[in-house]
């Protein structure tokens, strides 16, 4: 049977920054690969790093996370936190073997409309080049030869 | 085995006697050969049973979590001082109430490697207990040649606060610590999750490593959790890697390097990669390391401004 197969990414979108851009780059009309899947969050510092595993657990081809500006977090300093964390995390990754770019970081504000929908196509784009998530998924999607 | 000297044990004794501590822990000999168990001491008679000596792998600290609000005295290997630091800086302990007893350790045995030895006997363990068909030599194996492969990378052979020491400190070494780290980064990411997924199939998910490790003091267990129920508990390679990947990423920042994991775990998997890897990073990004001061605060739980932010889109 040919399938054709399509990255499966999950973004996980601060309320108050990166959902309202998401929301901007909609009602702009603006065109994005429809890959991703939101999760709204309260802060990028509400992503603990086992959500993002898990989700690569679960059969998700990437994980994107964004999240206000450093210095524009409306809790004053939760992307900070979340910097520190998610830069080990992203290291360490890598350092295990998953392919680098599975899972990425940025920072999009609300008014990034535009900056919304070219981070969905890059990161669409190269989740698309590493082919299926084969590394950390419970059921892995069989790859053609 | 070789008991504590009668000072040493004395003053414990006197200790206890005297209600500065509720209760000591410490080694003592057990049924199995090259094998020191942990010692829970609540009466000053007891104190003869305590032992120090290249059997006591333990790190004790990991059992200071059952004791909040008693008055403990406690004795520490270098290593394991270095945890208690870490547990201390998180607000789990104080110094306060604790009275440590130091073990000046030039090294733990690695059982594993007895194996290979057999019919000799080790440096500084005349007396100990053999396993079955097994008898005294003539040899002396140095124990440097024996030692677990994690005291080659010791970080502090004794601890640096301590009421009473035991033994004459040996030298420290300084190794280069990091140095398998900056190996394996070196390989491609494929050779790496070969390496890292053969190194993992080792493990069995008995959790020893966890039950182990004194920084491991969450109420409910990411494993164990039920709502969200993260993790199925088989032995299939994700499962294991997720087990093993968010175990130790929970200790970033955290880990003060005593490699008590790696040194318990029944299937010999090395676990101090990983956990090195994360220390060698908090050390370059944020010049912390877990192990020295009990009055800095953990890395993640403070920020920069200027901290790397290059690893974004």
């Amino acid at each position: 049977m040919e399938e054709t197969w399509e990255p499966k990414i999950v973004a996980f979108l601060c309320n108050w920054c990166s959902y309202a851009g998401a929301d901007l780059a909609g009602s702009s009309r603006l065109q994005y690969p429809p890959n991703v899947r939101v999760v709204r969050v309260p802060c990028s510092g509400r992503v603990s790093p086992i959500i993002i595993v898990a989700a690569l657990r679960q059969g998700m081809d990437g994980v994107l996370v964004s999240g206000c500006h450093p210095g524009d977090c409306h809790y004053l300093a939760g992307n900070y936190y979340a910097r520190r964390r998610f830069t080990l995390l992203q290291r360490y990754l890598e350092y295990l073997g998953i392919e680098p770019g599975r899972v990425q970081f940025t920072w999009i504000s609300a008014s990034e409309g535009t900056r919304f929908a070219e981070v969905i196509t890059e990161v669409t784009e190269s989740v698309r080049a590493l082919g299926p998530a084969q590394r950390l998924t419970i059921n892995p999607r069989e790859v053609q030869p | 085995m070789s008991q504590l000297p009668a000072e040493v044990r004395a003053c414990i004794a006197e200790w206890l006697a005297q209600g500065e501590i509720d209760l000591f822990i410490g080694y003592e000999a057990s049924s199995l050969p090259f094998q020191a168990t942990p010692a829970f001491i609540r009466q000053p008679e007891e104190v003869d049973r305590l032992i120090w000596d290249a059997t006591c792998e333990n790190n004790l600290v990991s059992f200071l979590k059952r004791y909040r609000g008693q008055k403990v005295g406690i004795m520490l290997k270098g290593c394991d001082a270095r945890s208690l630091v870490s547990l201390m800086r998180e607000g789990q302990w104080i110094r306060e109430r604790l009275r440590i007893v130091a073990a000046a350790c030039p090294g733990v045995l690695d059982v594993r490697r007895m194996v290979e030895l057999a019919h000799t006997e080790i440096e500084n363990l005349p007396g100990q207990l053999l396993p079955q068909g097994w008898q005294h030599g003539e040899t002396l194996t140095p124990l440097a040649d024996i030692r677990h492969v994690t005291c080659a990378l010791c970080l502090q052979h004794t601890p640096t606060d301590y009421d009473l020491l035991v033994g004459d400190p040996p030298p420290e070494e300084h190794p280069d610590s990091f140095a398998a780290v900056r190996e394996i980064e070196a390989l491609s990411s494929d050779e790496r999750w070969q390496f890292f997924t053969q190194e993992l199939s080792k493990c069995n998910l008995c959790y020893t490593c966890r039950n182990t490790c004194p920084m491991c003091y969450c109420n409910v267990c990411f494993v164990d959790q039920d709502a969200p129920r993260w993790f199925t508990a088989t032995t299939a390679p994700p499962d294991i890697h997720f087990y093993q990947v968010m175990r130790t990423f929970h200790l970033a920042g955290r880990c003060a390097g005593c490699y008590a994991c790696t040194r318990v775990c029944p299937q010999g998997v090395n676990l101090w990669l990983l956990l090195d890897k994360l220390r060698a990073d908090v050390w370059e990004l944020y010049q912390d390391d877990a192990g020295t001061n009990p009055d800095a605060k953990p890395p993640l739980t403070t920020y920069r401004e200027e901290d790397d932010n290059s690893f974004v889109l």
